[in-house]
């Protein structure tokens, strides 16, 4: 009924509800990102191309034309389902861009149609970020769907980083029983911030002591940085008002932030000691901030100024990490984010899903994982190395990358770190491009549930580090083919 | 007596079915080259092609195409024979045997395939009534069996019900009494290898009338197909399930297929203990029907680290020679064949395989639309017609007849006699690390 409010349902906890109206009562809201189709702005390559033989293509239209007596239906009926030779002029024009090289126009006609994988599609992305992984993000950009198709897998056995990992399943466990999308209830929600092991209370009951500082995110996914050579108002914009719509972060350094006049408590800005004096920022406080590297002056600087916010360090994965996330418990930090490079390489070449599982262990060992939020971010371009890295032992993870394609940038060259990397960009309308960063959202999201669904498990926090539900390329050999002659452990 | 006029619509599928037919073989013979675009890491040109040739001829190709492994660098495509030199090779005087049993317990019905493979479910609505026909009359033929998939028994499939297994799947969908008592074969899919742990999906486009009659649905609507089982949470309600069907035909061996998860040792032996004859397990690399992309790569393992997890535990719990292993879910070849049984399965299931056979050149639109544009995994009426299913059967038999020719070529080559007698001899295998840098 129009302009009429639903009352609020006292069955339901106050932590689960919202308010959608600043002056109205609560309402119950079950977060859901909704998804819009955003077709790309900019060019983007067809998958294949066609080529028709003229004088092939007339000598085979004039054969039929003379053995099916000039039955019109006979002779313009082509093999092509999709489009391809409806154009004006037929097959003498086709237009590639509807080819979804099913190669039956080829199988039929040997002698004059050819299809090709379209070369420029093999150019986008980089070495890391391989054409088919940009396929697969534009599209989630595109419509906010997980993808789906038939004939099963295509791909490479296995191999380094994260195509070397398979996560669990389970035969009969399921988190509930009325499908993924429907009723089911799978929890993505993740807490950011202090946990200590234990509360103490005063004699009224009341809590002793400073209250733990925490905050919880809908999504285990934070936006990151934009590299340095991205200095776009328009970019800035759209990663600020998407991640306002997803209720999760976005990290920008804090000069940009005071000079763009961005704000909100969903930013939270990097600090480095250059800022120190000049740590202000309009409006309301952040919800984190976050230090460039340790700074003792600048950590307490940071607690005089946002004593509500959580501080959180940016650590590089790389030599001798490990003691100093020890190190910096010690001294207080509870929220680490712990970056590789855009390849997922820390500064000594090894690969990001190795480092997370030292960091993670590391704290295991020291007793201390509990304690701690780790976020990692660098090489995290796919909706399957969300799970997989939290497996690994992060909490949440952030993105820099893939938001960057699923906007249309096209990196110009390899796109290896934040500092050096340059990129071509589109126009970029803030409507659209928080619609992109929304349906990616959405399918990597809906892409998290289907993994959870089938490890039967109810929520993320109970997949992090759980490394007995994933396999491991290098050990599921050793234990198959040990034995076999050659085989030598990898 | 008067031939009867052919319509423009019987004419036009007359025309694209000859020019098909004229491609695949003119295609295989690389008459006009390498077929661009053709193929992918799993199913490379040269297997597609190579399987085309198979269908065709009933025998391996002669021209150079490579027929035996694919080029994914990992898996079978690693593993190579440590053939015998020619001196020490089973002459061709002496028989070698390529036949399987189905049931290897000491009660029930003893039933024996000639090949150690039979075809995999693929539901009617995920691919045509004429290619189900197809596959059913080369089950018939080579005497062995194709499964229903989980869309239901067509009845036109009736005449060939001793060839036909009849799988039951969490979706339920057109499983009536009937069907599991005309059944030699009844198999509980718990998961399949292309999505496991998510259930079947069929998208509302190829969800016709006549789909949505046989699966009792509404047309047009989505089917995902829930998982688990709704009345299964233990290995005894799984019996249940089991006692349930021997119940309704106690005539029928049981085969369970599941997915490849971290445990799968121990649900090959929780489905021995419920009265299995048959432990179909599916590897994630394989699958004909719709799947989200991220569990096809990314959720259970492959098969071929699977096969011999199982067929180790299995020997160790005294258990091996009591229930059948097939493997299935990334088998494309009859060499991926013989070494899934030298890693330890008894015999394998082949889907994907069968419709390359048909001319499947794995461009993954099945899902979608009208479906496949070769006429496979389509339910559209126009498509259907480009497939008639005695050249199917005739296609899918020939491959049956490579597959044998190859099998007992191998065997031969290592001094074996019997199939059977290749079960888990890893000792036979060799690690071909060069092969990874073909990926």
């Amino acid at each position: 009924m129009a302009g009429k409010k639903r009352p609020a349902d006292p069955s339901i906890p106050e932590s689960n509800l919202k308010a959608l109206n600043p002056d109205g009562p609560h309402v119950y809201h079950r977060y859901h990102i909704e998804t819009d189709p955003a077709p790309d702005v900019a060019p983007y390559p067809s998958r294949f191309q066609v080529r028709v033989g003229k004088v092939g293509l007339a000598r085979h239209l004039l054969r039929e034309i003379v053995h099916y007596r000039f039955n019109r239906r006979l002779v313009t009926s082509r093999p092509c389902m999709y489009g391809v030779f409806s154009g004006p002029i037929g097959g003498f024009a086709p237009r590639p861009k509807m080819c979804v090289g099913c190669l039956r126009c080829m199988t039929e006609n040997p002698d004059f149609v050819r299809v090709y994988h379209n070369p420029q599609r093999q150019l986008l992305g980089d070495s890391y970020f391989t054409p088919q992984l940009v396929d697969a993000v534009m599209y989630e950009a595109q419509t906010g769907k997980i993808p789906v198709k038939g004939a099963g897998y295509r791909g490479k056995f296995g191999g380094i980083g994260w195509d070397g990992m398979w996560t669990d399943m389970s035969e009969i466990v399921r988190p509930t029983r009325d499908g993924i999308h429907g009723r089911e209830f799978i929890s993505t929600v993740v807490h950011v911030g202090e946990r200590p092991s234990y509360l103490t209370f005063n004699d009224q009951g009341m809590p002793a002591g400073p209250i733990p500082r925490g905050f919880s995110l809908p999504l285990p996914i934070l936006f990151d940085l934009p590299p340095v050579s991205l200095l776009q108002d328009s970019l800035v914009r759209i990663l600020v008002e998407s991640a306002r719509e997803l209720e999760t972060l976005v990290i920008l350094p804090l000069s940009q932030m005071q000079r763009l006049g961005v704000q909100g408590q969903h930013i939270v800005p990097l600090v480095t000691p250059e800022d120190h004096g000049s740590l202000a920022i309009p409006g309301e406080g952040p919800l984190m901030v976050e230090l460039d590297s340790w700074n003792e002056a600048l950590f307490k600087g940071v607690l005089r100024q946002f004593p509500a916010a959580i501080p959180c360090l940016r650590l590089n994965f790389g030599s001798g990490f490990e003691e100093q996330l020890l190190g910096c418990v010690d001294a207080g930090i509870r929220v680490f984010h712990l970056v590789a490079n855009y390849h997922g390489r820390s500064t000594d070449g090894d690969f990001v899903l190795d480092t997370i599982r030292r960091a993670h262990q590391i704290l295991v060992d020291a007793r201390r994982r509990d304690h701690v939020t780790l976020i990692g971010g660098g090489g995290i371009i796919a909706a399957e190395h969300v799970p997989k890295a939290i497996i690994c032992g992060l909490d949440l993870v952030s993105l820099e990358t893939p938001l960057l394609i699923a906007l249309q940038l096209a990196m110009a060259h390899g796109c290896a770190d934040r500092s050096t990397s340059q990129f071509i960009v589109p126009d970029l309308a803030l409507g659209w491009g928080t619609q992109r960063l929304k349906n990616l959202l959405a399918s990597w999201r809906d892409q998290l549930l289907e993994v959870m669904g089938a490890m039967g498990l109810r929520e993320v926090r109970r997949l992090r580090g759980e490394l007995g539900r994933a396999m491991f390329q290098k050990d599921l050999e050793r234990e198959a083919f040990e034995g076999i002659a050659g085989y030598e452990k990898g | 007596m008067k031939k009867a006029k052919k319509s423009v619509d019987q004419l036009i599928t007359e025309k694209h079915t000859e020019a098909l037919h004229r491609g695949f073989q003119a295609w295989s013979e690389l008459r006009y080259g390498m077929m661009s675009a053709l193929g992918d890491h799993r199913w490379t040109a040269d297997l597609i092609l190579s399987t085309w040739i198979q269908a065709e001829t009933g025998n391996v190709p002669g021209n150079g195409l490579e027929y035996r492994i694919g080029d994914s660098g990992g898996g079978f495509d690693l593993l190579d024979f440590k053939f015998l030199p020619d001196d020490r090779w089973v002459s061709e005087d002496i028989p070698v045997r390529t036949s399987i049993p189905l049931n290897r317990r000491r009660f029930d019905r003893k039933i024996e395939i000639p090949i150690p493979l039979y075809g995999g479910g693929m539901s009617y609505g995920s691919i045509s009534e004429h290619i189900m026909l197809a596959r059913a009359r080369a089950a018939a033929a080579w005497s062995t069996y194709t499964s229903t998939g989980e869309g239901g028994y067509p009845d036109s499939l009736a005449p060939y019900k001793d060839h036909v297994i009849t799988q039951v799947a969490t979706g339920m969908f057109g499983v009536r009494e009937e069907t599991i008592q005309r059944a030699p074969i009844v198999e509980f899919k718990y998961a399949q290898g292309a999505k496991p742990g998510l259930g079947g999906h069929l998208l509302g486009d190829k969800t016709t009338v006549a789909v949505a009659k046989m699966r009792e649905s509404v047309p047009w609507v989505s089917l995902f197909s829930p998982f688990p089982f709704h009345s299964v949470y233990s290995v005894e309600d799984h019996k249940k399930h089991i006692d349930w069907v021997r119940t309704i035909n106690p005539g029928a061996l049981v085969c369970v297929k599941v997915s490849t998860p971290t445990d799968i040792d121990m649900v090959a032996v929780g489905s021995y203990y419920a009265g299995a004859h048959i432990l179909q397990i599916d590897g994630g690399y394989g699958g004909t029907g719709a799947a989200p992309e991220i569990a096809k790569k990314n959720i259970a393992m492959p098969i071929e680290f699977a096969i011999p997890k199982v067929h180790r535990y299995l020997v160790q719990e005294g258990i091996r020679d009591e229930i059948v292993v097939m493997a299935s879910g990334g088998i494309r070849t009859a060499h991926d064949m013989a070494k899934a049984i030298a890693l330890g399965a008894d015999g394998c299931v082949l889907g994907t395989a069968e419709l390359v056979a048909l001319g499947c050149t794995r461009c993954s639109n099945c899902e979608r639309g009208r479906g496949c544009p070769f006429g496979l995994t389509t339910t559209d009426p126009e498509l259907t017609q480009l497939v008639d299913p005695e050249w199917g059967a005739k296609r899918i038999g020939n491959l049956y007849r490579s597959i044998q020719l190859q099998l007992s070529r191998i065997l031969r080559q290592l001094g074996l006699r019997d199939i059977r007698e290749l079960r888990g001899r890893t000792d036979l295998l060799s690690y071909n690390r060069q092969n990874e840098n073909r990926a």
